[in-house]
């Protein structure tokens, strides 16, 4: 493995130079092996990116249905304000002399709180009043506050895709076996992973953690057992966009754009990996979005480019067939 | 909305909104000249969607025959402009292509969707008189009218334009094409492909990307592995710049060509530092012509309205105008056989988008297209052909 860093216009040179001479594969005759291996490595690493992306964004759903029966379709839009919000902190700041990572974690806390607050607003006016009503209500007005809050972006900000700004993180590209690996991918897996561990174990190994499972077990009896569960309720559309909000923010600091449609795209992926992985279940909503991002990779690049989402598709249907309610999901009501 | 305006006639009083007048209502101003005025027509959107574009091509017109009328007019007669606008829509189109018969035009600018010209061709096509229109769909040219002068060069242009620079002016071996989903991409990308087996190159594969998923990197590491020299996207700017931006990340050193729709100064930006040197096929921006005639029209343009035409088709419809023009000075008449004749004969037209020519289907020959590089500072610089001195 070797490591280099990338300087503006001499990344092409800096490539190449790597290429002739640094990695322990011969790039100039690369074997057919070592070939097929460089690629189904720059795969996985394709796929484990966004799939952990998929992931985060996913949990915000399968924590608001574990616990409300309901899907949140406003989800993904508040993921992309997340993105938003950070953006607007990264440009505003640009130039103040603080180095990348301070302004990056400064966006990363923005953009949490001003999610989280936002999260906390969604439920006391859009789904609180419909706690008692027909689900169906609670769905419709799900889906206006996404169309709210997507409009909103566009209002705010414009219509227009949003570059984020270049430099904010070292552009180090690390070459294994012909697979290029960035910092920002790297940083995304592991942020993820930390961040997907954290909350299983808040969710098993803490009161609040239980408090929220029997209250997505059963609200009522909950209630008896001395659970408050607004506030259970109130935490996990704290904890849902929060995670959504630094999934946003990846999304952004990965392709470095964002537009104001990005929600539905995003909204959509991640509520399938929530669905395939058993929506409620939040392991399965780790492992949804990671299969996810998996199965687009290799669909697109060892299948067919131009079939890649039916194939995708075609697989979690094949899955659910087999599994209606999931990988993980369990068939009675007792999720989360 | 439909109205009719002339030149030199306070332009408030004559406009006239539509809803009930519409029909009936055309005005004449008569203008104080003694010999009766030519007139030209101007069908486009002034209103709906388009609505920039439409007022592009009626503010280049106006403006054309603004300098035609301060330097003594037409064959010494004034020329008088008939607006009427489409909307866009076919059937808008087709109403204004009577009341502009009605107004006894003797040529048409415009209109600027495919759509609303092919509406409205019939009806001139009857009442003999010139149709010339940005519009690039095949059906203009097929219907066989006379009366047709396409100003853009067809759709097809583009990919000859690039078959050719790729294969025979760059010397690529291993093409790879890669396009959206969308009817626009996909069209280009199987023309360029066909035109590349035309000059015997060679395209290592064609592969898709889903629009806006931004999701590229699968479908680029597969196209790595095939060692292409040169990546071809046909899709849009939004995508492409993220395309070429994830081309650097997973080190596929080829060079990257795109195609019209990724003309966009947010190309650049999204691309980031590996835009630069990224090649872009197009009709080069109307500030950007390197034609004297053209850097002259598009100050005069700035002057007068206080912003850049909209887009090249402004100059396409405004190079229409100036051929018919020139036509009825050479003719020394507006019969409209002769005029016909003239523009299917005329050789190497100076147009202001490049020197063109139109065939016997009324299709412009003489491509305006270029081949231009991404700058450092976010500029272009022409690579092919090489800017006229």
């Amino acid at each position: 493995m070797d490591c280099r860093v990338k300087l503006g216009n001499d990344a092409n040179e800096a490539i190449q130079f790597d290429r002739e001479s640094l990695s322990f594969f011969d790039k100039k005759h690369p074997t057919l092996a070592g070939k097929v291996m460089g690629t189904f490595i720059q795969q996985v690493f394709n796929g484990l990116t966004v799939g952990g992306i998929y992931a985060l964004i996913a949990l915000g759903y399968t924590m608001v249905y574990g616990v409300m029966r309901l899907i949140n379709f406003a989800h993904g839009d508040l993921c992309i304000l997340g993105a938003f919000i950070g953006l607007t902190l990264l440009t505003g700041a640009a130039g103040s002399g603080h180095s990348g990572a301070v302004l990056l974690l400064c966006a990363f806390v923005l953009a949490v709180v001003v999610i989280a607050i936002a999260g906390v607003v969604l439920e006391l006016v859009a789904y609180r009043p419909l706690r008692k009503a027909d689900r169906l209500s609670a769905v419709v007005s799900a889906l206006g506050a996404s169309l709210l809050i997507e409009n909103s972006i566009m209002l705010i900000w414009g219509p227009d895709v949003h570059v984020f700004p270049a430099d904010l993180l070292p552009a180090i590209t690390w070459t294994v076996a012909g697979a290029n690996i960035t910092f920002v991918q790297v940083m995304i897996i592991l942020a993820s992973v930390v961040l997907m561990t954290a909350l299983y174990f808040f969710i098993h190994h803490t009161r609040f953690g239980t408090a929220i499972r029997a209250t997505a077990i059963d609200q009522e009896t909950a209630k008896l057992m001395g659970i408050k569960v607004n506030q259970v309720i109130l935490t996990v559309f704290v904890i849902g966009p929060a995670l959504g909000a630094i999934g946003g923010l990846f999304v952004g600091i990965y392709y470095r754009e964002a537009y104001f449609t990005m929600g539905w795209t995003y909204g959509l992926y991640a509520f399938i990996a929530a669905i395939l992985g058993g929506i409620g279940s939040i392991p399965g909503a780790m492992v949804g979005g990671v299969l996810l991002g998996l199965f687009n990779a290799f669909a697109a690049g060892y299948i067919s480019s131009s079939w890649q989402d039916a194939i995708t598709f075609a697989l979690l249907i094949a899955i659910l067939l087999v599994r209606p309610t999931g990988l993980m999901g369990e068939p009675d009501a007792g999720k989360v | 909305m439909i109205w009719k305006q002339t030149i030199g006639a306070a332009s408030a009083g004559a406009m006239v909104a539509s809803g009930i007048m519409a029909g009936a209502m055309v005005l004449t101003v008569a203008t104080a000249s003694a010999a009766p005025p030519i007139r030209f027509g101007v069908q486009a959107p002034i209103t709906g969607p388009y609505a920039d574009e439409g007022q592009g091509i009626e503010k280049a017109v106006r403006l054309l025959v603004e300098q035609q009328n301060a330097k003594g007019g037409l064959l010494g007669r004034q020329i008088e402009v008939t607006v009427c606008d489409d909307e866009g829509k076919p059937s808008q189109a087709a109403i204004c292509a009577r009341q502009l018969v009605n107004a006894k035009v003797v040529a048409v600018i415009g209109s600027y969707t495919s759509g609303a010209a092919l509406a409205a061709e019939p009806i001139y096509a009857a009442a003999n008189v010139l149709q010339t229109s940005d519009g690039t769909s095949n059906k203009l040219s097929e219907q066989g009218f006379k009366t047709w002068f396409g100003n853009a060069a067809p759709n097809s242009a583009e990919a000859e334009f690039t078959a050719n620079y790729l294969v025979k002016v760059r010397g690529f071996k291993r093409i790879a094409v890669l396009t959206d989903h969308s009817s626009f991409a996909t069209g280009l990308a199987d023309e360029v492909v066909k035109n590349i087996d035309a000059v015997h190159g060679t395209v290592a594969d064609k592969a898709f990307v889903n629009a806006d998923s931004q999701n590229f990197t699968p479908v680029l590491t597969q196209l790595k592995s095939l060692n292409p020299d040169v990546l071809y996207y046909s899709g849009y700017f939004s995508d492409g710049g993220l395309v070429r931006a994830q081309m650097q990340q997973l080190g596929m050193d080829a060079v990257f060509v795109g195609g019209d729709a990724n003309q966009n100064v947010a190309f650049a930006k999204i691309a980031g530092a590996a835009a630069l040197g990224s090649v872009i096929v197009n009709v080069p921006a109307p500030q950007d012509l390197p034609y004297p005639a053209a850097k002259q029209f598009v100050a005069d343009y700035k002057t007068k309205y206080g912003a850049l035409p909209p887009s090249v088709f402004t100059l396409t419809n405004a190079d229409g105008l100036r051929a018919i023009l020139q036509a009825i000075e050479s003719t020394k008449g507006t019969e409209p056989a002769a005029l016909e004749d003239f523009l299917h004969h005329v050789k190497d037209f100076q147009g202001l988008t490049g020197t063109f020519a139109w065939n016997e289907h009324g299709e412009r020959t003489g491509s305006p297209f270029v081949a231009f590089e991404v700058q450092a500072d976010g500029g272009y610089k022409i690579l092919y052909p090489e800017p006229a001195k």
